[in-house]
């Protein structure tokens, strides 16, 4: 009797604190490392990862949460696809490619165009300086600088230099997530 | 715990009494019978993966050594191996001069199988290097191909998204399927270039291709846009790859290549994957772009359910050459 008891407070308790379901919204350029951040936050396989064709999800625990990642291809053609996933966003995660310095100002002006977004206004957003194993890759304080990010006022953002292949940084990143889930400026 | 424990200990009882009684089971019948059960097999089971895996399984489940082992020899060494195997089961080949050559035949695709896995695998593991001149005469062809008369304008374009790769450089859509996934493309439109050609121009045109271009800008249907070839290619090239590795595709390959299953039947797969897929992407008419994965999860699941069919033949079957035709 006195353990069916205490099955059913611990089953109330359950209950009563769910995990809190957080949107992740995981943007960036074809190639920035999307789904290799997507893989490693899961703790599965990378080493068969292929370019995004349309989108991938999946749900991480982390921290009393409920991590619900949306990675969505990064190819140009799917950029305008981008928009239809931006309702309900608690974090925007966008990834750059470290070393791919030709294309730093394409995705600087993919990032400014997401911060105009209205239905993304407020939105907390964490800025994954990706590939930092690979020797060409800047660090994220000329990132930061080459792309303005100091101009930000309207949001909480975060740079954080990682590398999704060895999975360096990551984990600092989302504890970052995880303190400022409930951030969103109104 | 320790009913956890009485619980594992009987399921451990149980597992071992079970294999004792097959044990005792097989030597009745061996009496019986005067047949071994690789003897059995062949009897009663045709040629192809039916009688192939059985096979692999009895020799994987042997407790003997030279039978355990002989699903992994070296393929010079097969010969010899039925050979060791004959004289192990004393089976008289005057009275029985089919079963060597059946059971060679077997042990030709299991151990085929084994090193065409290693084989990918190693493909697989090459990056697509664009220092090596190999790797990007290959590209070249596979653009000639596609594009035929329709110059590239330099080695960093545009252009290669108009055959399905992401950005200007195609070198960053491998991955990781490496080299695998370029020579899948590849040997597809080498081998077919008029089905390459037409799934090309799908993709290019949207769905709806049936409609003018009046009816179509009316429609409005300019977001409607079919999937990206070439990176699709790489991702059918990986669910290729995994049915391998998982070894779903032995009933396919143990079926279609009577010898040692090769790289070209690996590709012939790739073929016909891919042209499967477009033609179930046309049948599931999906919305656009974004539901790629969903169809895609929903095509590899409808193949794994062919696969377990042991009859199952994915492509045309090859033929085999003078000396295992009389198998």
């Amino acid at each position: 009797m006195l353990s069916v008891k205490g099955l059913l407070s611990i089953l109330r308790k359950l209950k009563s604190a769910p995990d809190q379901e957080v949107r992740i919204l995981l943007l960036g350029l074809d190639n920035a490392g999307k789904t290799t951040l997507l893989k490693q936050l899961a703790s599965e396989d990378i080493s068969h990862i292929t370019p995004t064709q349309g989108f991938n999800i999946k749900s991480v625990q982390s921290q009393g949460f409920k991590l619900n990642v949306w990675d969505i291809g990064g190819q140009r053609k799917i950029r305008p696809y981008w928009r239809n996933y931006f309702e309900n966003t608690d974090v925007l995660i966008y990834v750059i490619d470290s070393a791919d310095r030709k294309r730093f100002e394409e995705t600087g002006q993919e990032l400014a165009e997401l911060l105009d977004e209205e239905k993304l206004s407020g939105v907390p957003v964490l800025i994954f300086a990706n590939k930092q194993d690979l020797l060409t890759a800047a660090p994220a304080s000329e990132i930061a600088e080459g792309l303005n990010l100091h101009t930000i006022r309207d949001r909480v953002w975060q740079i954080q230099s990682c590398s999704a292949l060895t999975g360096e940084g990551v984990q600092d990143g989302m504890n970052w997530v995880c303190k400022n889930v409930n951030a969103k400026k109104k | 715990m320790m009913k956890h424990f009485m619980r594992m200990l009987l399921q451990v009882w149980l597992y071992s009494y079970c294999i004792c009684l097959w044990r005792c089971l097989k030597f009745i019948v061996r009496k019986l019978t005067g047949r071994c059960e690789l003897q059995r097999i062949c009897y009663n089971n045709k040629p192809g993966a039916t009688r192939t895996m059985k096979i692999e399984t009895s020799l994987k489940n042997s407790k003997n050594k030279l039978l355990q082992t002989a699903v992994s020899v070296h393929p010079d060494a097969i010969e010899k191996t039925i050979d060791d195997i004959m004289v192990l089961k004393k089976i008289n080949l005057d009275t029985n001069p089919q079963l060597g050559v059946s059971l060679q035949a077997c042990l030709l695709q299991i151990v085929g199988y084994r090193n065409l896995v290693v084989e990918i695998e190693k493909l697989r593991r090459e990056s697509f290097d664009s220092d090596n001149p190999e790797h990007e005469e290959m590209l070249f062809k596979l653009w000639s191909l596609l594009k035929p008369g329709i110059p590239l304008q330099s080695r960093i374009s545009k252009q290669w998204s108009e055959i399905g790769f992401q950005g200007d450089d195609p070198k960053t859509d491998f991955r990781g399927m490496g080299l695998l996934g370029l020579s899948s493309l590849l040997y597809f439109a080498e081998w077919d270039t008029t089905s390459a050609l037409q799934i090309l121009s799908d993709c290019l045109h949207p769905k709806y291709s049936n409609f003018n271009k009046a009816e179509w800008e009316k429609k409005k249907f300019d977001k409607a846009i079919g999937y990206s070839f070439a990176i699709v290619g790489i991702n059918i090239t990986d669910l290729a790859y995994n049915l391998l590795i998982s070894g779903a595709l032995k009933t396919h390959l143990y079926n279609v290549a009577p010898e040692a299953p090769a790289l070209k039947h690996f590709q012939q797969t790739f073929c016909y994957l891919i042209l499967e897929f477009h033609k179930f992407w046309i049948e599931e008419d999906p919305l656009d772009i974004m539901e790629f994965n969903r169809v895609r999860n929903k095509f590899h699941k409808k193949i794994l359910k062919q696969l377990q069919n042991l009859d199952m033949a994915l492509c045309p079957h090859f033929a085999a050459s003078e000396d295992v035709i009389n198998i």
